[in-house]
Parts: C-alpha cells; sequence; structure tokens
C-alpha cells in the first residue's frame, strides 16, 4: 500500500482523475458562453472545415453533370408530376390561408406565424466528431447574428436549437440528440401537449407523457405547440410511427419519425428574430 | 522537436476528418474514433506514463472543440492510455495484430468509461439507448482503419518521424 502512494505513476493518474471530473462538474451545467479557449479551437477550425464544405460541394456538382443522362430525364419527369400536383395543393392551401386570415382578424388572434420571421441561411460545413452528440456546425455565428437558443429549421420541419456560438460559427444541437426536448402537439386533434425527446441515436425520436385515453394514431403528424421560450408555433417535427403503452399503463409512448433526415442536412435556416409569446402577451390575448 | 509537433498535429487532424469527412460517411450514423486509436498506438508503443497524459491531453482537445461536458473524454481517454500502456512491456509490437487488438481494447474501454461517466453526470437516460449495438459499429470502422494507421504508426515510431 505504501509502496504505491511511493510509486510517481500512481500520482500522475490521482492528478488526472481528480482535474478531470473537477472540469466535468464545473461544466456539467447548461452554459450559455463558452470560453476562450474553445473559442479559439473553434476558431482554428472553423476555416478548414468551411474549406471542406466548398470542396466537397464543388464534388458534388460534378458527379451531377457526368450522371446518367436517362435517370435525369426520368427525375425531370417524376419532378414535373410532383410539381403539378403541388401547385394544385398550393392553390387550395392559399384558399385556406385567406380564410385563416380573415377569421383570425375577425378574432383578434394574436399569434405566432413562421411567415413573420426572419431567416438566416446556413450551409453545414462540420458535424460532431463523437459518436455521443448530435450536432452539427453551421457557417454563421455572432458576427451574421446567430445567438444562443435560436430555433433552427429547414423548409421540412425543425432541426434543433443553436447551443454555442463562436465568432463566425455557431453549433446546432439537432433534436436527435439527447440533450434535446421539444413541446408538441399532434396537429390532426390539437391535443396531446407532449415533449418530443431525442434518443441521442441515428434518425428517431421519442415522444412521451402521452395519457392512455389520447386519440393519438400512427401517422399523425406532430409540430411544435409554442409552449416554450425556444420554438415557436406550427413547425413540423415528424409524424408517428409507432405507439407503446408505458409499464405504469397510464401512459403511452409513442416513436416519432422525424421529417427532417438528420444524415443528410446541408443547408438549414435560423430563425433570429423568434421573440416567444410570454405570459403578459397572453393575459392581454384574452 | 518534430515528434512533439507531429504528435499535437494528429490528434488534431482527427478531429477534423472527424467532424466533415467520417461524419458525412457515417456507417449507420457511426464514425471513426481516430483520436482513440492514436492514443492507443501511443500508449503501446511509449508505456502507461506518456500514454495517460498523451491521452488526457488527447481527449481535452477533443473536448475543448465540442465544448459540452470538458473532461468527458480527457478522463476516459486518459484510462485507456494508462490500460494499454500497461501492455507496452508484454507484446510483440511489430505484430500488425497488436494494433488490431488494441483498438478493439481500446473500444470498448473507452465506450465503458464513457457511459459510465455519462450515467453519473446525466443520469440513467443513457442506458436505453441502443448502447451496445453503437459500440460495436464503431469497434468494427475503428478495427477496419486500425491496420494501415498501424502499420504506418509503428514503422514512423521506430524509423520515421515519431522516432523518440
Amino acid at each position: 500500500m505504501f509502496r504505491l502512494l511511493r510509486n510517481k505513476y500512481f500520482w500522475t493518474i490521482v492528478f488526472i482523475v481528480i482535474i478531470s471530473l473537477s472540469i466535468m462538474r464545473m461544466t456539467a451545467v447548461p452554459r450559455q458562453e463558452v470560453t476562450v479557449v474553445e473559442n479559439i479551437i473553434r476558431d482554428i477550425y472553423s476555416p478548414l472545415q468551411k474549406w471542406t464544405g466548398n470542396i466537397r460541394g464543388n464534388w458534388g456538382g460534378m458527379s451531377y453533370v457526368f450522371s446518367e443522362k436517362r435517370s435525369l430525364i426520368e427525375r425531370i419527369e417524376i419532378l414535373e408530376d410532383k410539381n403539378k400536383q403541388l401547385s394544385i395543393d398550393n392553390q387550395l392551401l392559399r384558399e385556406y390561408q385567406s380564410e385563416a386570415v380573415r377569421l383570425k382578424k375577425l378574432l383578434e388572434f394574436k399569434e405566432a406565424n413562421i411567415n413573420n420571421y426572419t431567416l438566416v441561411e446556413a450551409v453545414v460545413i462540420a458535424r460532431s466528431p463523437s459518436n455521443w452528440y448530435k450536432t452539427i456546425v453551421i457557417d454563421r455565428g455572432k458576427n451574421q447574428g446567430v445567438y444562443y437558443g435560436m430555433p433552427v429549421i429547414t423548409p421540412e420541419g425543425l432541426v434543433g436549437k443553436v447551443m454555442q456560438v463562436n465568432n463566425n460559427t455557431a453549433e446546432v444541437n439537432l433534436l436527435t440528440d439527447r440533450e434535446m426536448a421539444v413541446g408538441v402537439i399532434l396537429q390532426r386533434t390539437r391535443e396531446t401537449n407532449g415533449l418530443v425527446e431525442g434518443l441521442g441515436d441515428g434518425n428517431l425520436l421519442r415522444m412521451g407523457n402521452i395519457p392512455y385515453y389520447s386519440s393519438v394514431e400512427v401517422n399523425d403528424r406532430v409540430i411544435t405547440s409554442g409552449l416554450s421560450t425556444t420554438y415557436p408555433k406550427g413547425i413540423d417535427v415528424g409524424t408517428i410511427s409507432k405507439i407503446s403503452r408505458e409499464p405504469s399503463g397510464l401512459l403511452l409512448t409513442a416513436e416519432v419519425k422525424p421529417v427532417v433526415d438528420f444524415d443528410r442536412l446541408e443547408e438549414v435556416m435560423v430563425i433570429i428574430d423568434y421573440i416567444p409569446i410570454t405570459e403578459s402577451d397572453e393575459v392581454e390575448q384574452e | 522537436m518534430i515528434r512533439y509537433v507531429i504528435l499535437a498535429l494528429l490528434p488534431f487532424m482527427a478531429i477534423f476528418f472527424q467532424s466533415t469527412l467520417f461524419s458525412f460517411y457515417s456507417i449507420r450514423g457511426t464514425i471513426p474514433d481516430l483520436v482513440l486509436m492514436f492514443v492507443v498506438f501511443f500508449a503501446l508503443i511509449n508505456g502507461e506514463r506518456p500514454g495517460t497524459i498523451y491521452g488526457f491531453l488527447c481527449g481535452l482537445l477533443e473536448d475543448l472543440y465540442m465544448g459540452r461536458l470538458i473532461g468527458l473524454n480527457a478522463l476516459s481517454k486518459a484510462i485507456v492510455g494508462y490500460s494499454l500502456g500497461k501492455m507496452q512491456g508484454n507484446v510483440f509490437k511489430e505484430n500488425m495484430l497488436v494494433g488490431f487488438l488494441g483498438v478493439l481494447a481500446g473500444t470498448f474501454i473507452n465506450s465503458l468509461v464513457m457511459l459510465i461517466l455519462f450515467v453519473l453526470v446525466s443520469g440513467s437516460s443513457a442506458i436505453e439507448n441502443d448502447f451496445l449495438i453503437k459500440t460495436l459499429f464503431q469497434c468494427l470502422y475503428n478495427l477496419l482503419l486500425s491496420v494501415p494507421i498501424y502499420f504506418w504508426y509503428y514503422n514512423s515510431s521506430h524509423n520515421g518521424l515519431l522516432k523518440a
């Protein structure tokens, strides 16, 4: 035992363990500001990552040119068909929209709408180098008006939120990250205020705390509820893919398939001017 | 001098490649851990004390880059460096299988320590995920890369730039 205490290897290891555990303890709480050291390291990496992002983009473009002509023609046909269908849908939706706007005016409804926000486009330049975290790095930072906590979306739906900001880059936690949770409702029934959580894994989310009497069904669309300080209301999150009962029997859990393909994100948009509806606003509405 | 520069550049470049190249070509969402590989090889060749310190510093760089729970990778990689460094005198390092088995052991030790630390810090939610499957996939990816990288690393530490 005493021989162990005199061993200098032993003390190196004890020192390293104590140092690591104490830094972990200090950084275990969510931090809005990153330290100077982290900032410097990020700033060293960001130009390199931007550069590879560009190369990758060019390479993708080149391979597209060389790909077979026939498959391109087929693609165009499919897209044309889809386009026709979408323009018909669009007409219908525009009609509904004008109707909704009229009714809302009538009710003097004060609601946040996704069209009202300022979006900043950003390119994904890197991803998490670890399997434990699900994050992306985008090429917009403090200098472009991106700050901690801003929601990030794509035309398909919700991607996540900004968790770390440097001068010219920002790190976005994806919905699939295990530290993420979003307040949601079901689009069809407008009921079930639930919480969608990331599993830290692949392309799957989990919606918990659904009461057993809920009318939730497979293929129901899940959208953000707006009952949070981070995400505006009505952004697509995913569709319910599987429902199961929790062991207690009182609650249901559902698997949610996200609308966004997190493995293939290339461009995203940051909502830079979302101001959450606060309690005082809600009182005014009433 | 040049040896130290390269030893510092290796984890730096590893993080760069993990965050760009490999993350865009991941296998089922899993990417290889090149930093871990360099820690394993360094420890196998240089022994437990240098291995522990190198593992700690490489892990710390990774933690500072990711900016979440700082110390997590530092501690797990220091433990990997220590355990693999213990084997230094007992294995034939010229055998390429040593690099292969070292990475296999290193990946499992690293994942296990990370899991324990995660559970201690953030509750039990980490275990329910398919931790084992993820570790297996990462192992496969790591092992695939381990043989050529160990070949280069071993030769470089004896006749090349990494020679002490």
